[in-house]
């Protein structure tokens, strides 16, 4: 049944219509959820002793950052998927996935920029995290342009593909910068397996904006893969009957 | 072994495709004491930055048309029909453009650190450490002027510089280690990890790159 429902979902046709459905749902509740963890986060909880009011940048800094490198995992999962088993719908998402990327990779730099001017005196250091955020950002522009520099889309899918597994040796060298070179940026407050090095009344709605900052990008990458979808397909005649 | 002797010849020929770069880099390593004011303490302080640097850029313009000449004249298809592993065929390409523009740039710059520094241990040193680092950057831009093979070479390189970015820190992290005279095996080793990794898998996924241009 799972084979079945994999198979199915795998049809652009289906992924369009099940995704339309799930999308209202998916966008109310993260947007709620992420809203409320602002006015949790900017309202309810106290001032941090030694960056005063600026740490609150912390509800968009961090689920940016986190999220423009989970992005590019799933970018590397999609890839692979569609080199092995030439799942199309994979490709489509790979594509629409890379400008997103590149948006909230953007928010994560601007946002750290902001934040660096009253606690580190300075918006901009060469500093090992920073410099390998901004690749990450040139990474995505440098996809975006290898694929759009192809008139053949199934050449381009594959090449994009390739481009994008070879690249994401780069994401545990972002992840793991600030921990093996010295550097101004912290390393991670939150990690799997220790206890959060953050108080309780910061790190909830800081949970809370992750969990809806993911969720809104999760419905921009809907919509992204729903106008990269009926582009592709736009010979099809269901798009017809669609549009 | 006939093959790696065609392509010697092929490159040889070519004398823009290998002169070209080695003059370009010696030109980018004479202009650069200009800049600086003639000041030998800052010449040595970013003599080794701007050398990374240079071998970077003169090995992207050295891959730049790598495999796009085979594969306008046929060659390239001929190849992939007759060889049954198209990857021994591209390695053996990168060895021959490391041999002509790898070897004699490691061994310029060697000199060049020689003639900046004065320093005969750093110009020992630089010779290893630069033979690997330029193999590695052939390799890398080999696969990014593949990927973007008849789209320019400016493409190729947007696409292959962020993969060599981590590659540099490491250099950046040699110069320390040459600096203070320590821990210089240690780099050495994982540079050479690096480039055993990538002489593996790089020609691979090149010619699965190069397969579907053919298609």
């Amino acid at each position: 049944m799972i084979k079945k429902f994999i198979h199915q979902f795998a049809s652009p046709k289906t992924y369009l219509f099940q995704v339309d459905r799930a999308y209202p749902y998916i966008f109310y509740t993260s947007l709620s959820i992420y809203l409320g963890a602002l006015f949790w986060g900017l309202f309810l909880t106290s001032e941090d002793f030694v960056q005063g009011n600026s740490y609150r940048i912390i509800y968009l800094h961090v689920p940016a950052s986190f999220i423009s490198q989970s992005l590019y995992l799933a970018m590397a999962f999609a890839s692979a998927i569609f080199l092995i088993w030439k799942v199309k719908l994979s490709a489509y998402l790979v594509r629409s996935i890379a400008p997103i990327g590149a948006v909230t990779t953007f928010i994560a730099l601007v946002s750290g920029a902001i934040w660096g001017i009253p606690t580190w005196g300075t918006w901009w250091a060469w500093d090992a995290r920073i410099i390998s955020t901004l690749i990450l950002f040139i990474m995505y522009l440098g996809l975006i342009s290898l694929h759009d520099s192809f008139t053949d889309n199934e050449k381009a899918d594959k090449f994009l593909a390739i481009l994008v597994i070879v690249g994401s040796v780069n994401i545990p060298i972002i992840k793991m910068s600030v921990e093996w070179w010295s550097t101004l940026h912290q390393t991670a407050s939150i990690t799997v397996t220790e206890k959060p090095a953050i108080d309780p009344s910061m790190l909830y709605p800081l949970f809370g904006s992750i969990i809806g900052f993911t969720g809104i990008v999760v419905c921009l990458v809907i919509l992204s893969s729903k106008l990269q979808i009926l582009k592709r397909e736009k010979n099809k005649s269901w798009v017809k009957d669609y549009v | 072994m006939k093959l790696l002797k065609f392509e010697l010849l092929k490159l040889r020929k070519k004398s823009r495709g290998w002169l070209g770069p080695i003059l370009v880099f010696v030109l980018i390593m004479t202009a650069f004491p200009l800049t600086v004011e003639m000041l030998n303490k800052d010449i040595d302080q970013s003599f080794l930055s701007v050398l990374w640097i240079a071998t970077l850029l003169v090995m992207m313009l050295a891959t730049e048309d790598i495999f796009l000449e085979d594969f306008n004249d046929g060659t390239l298809e001929q190849m992939a029909i007759k060889h049954n592993s198209l990857s021994g065929v591209i390695t053996i390409k990168i060895f021959v453009y490391w041999l002509l523009i790898g070897l004699p740039i490691s061994l310029l710059g060697a000199l060049y650190g020689f003639g900046i520094t004065s320093s005969a241990d750093l110009a020992i040193q630089l010779i290893p450490i630069l033979m690997i680092t330029t193999y590695i950057f052939l390799n890398v831009f080999s696969f990014g002027n593949a990927l973007s093979l008849t789209k320019g070479s400016i493409l190729g390189i947007l696409i292959t510089m962020p993969l060599v970015l981590p590659l540099l820190v490491v250099l950046g992290k040699v110069v320390i280690a040459i600096n203070l005279g320590m821990n210089f095996l240690g780099f050495l080793f994982l540079l050479l990890g690096i480039l055993s990794i990538i002489i593996l898998v790089l020609p691979i996924i090149i010619s699965f790159v190069i397969k579907a241009h053919l298609e």
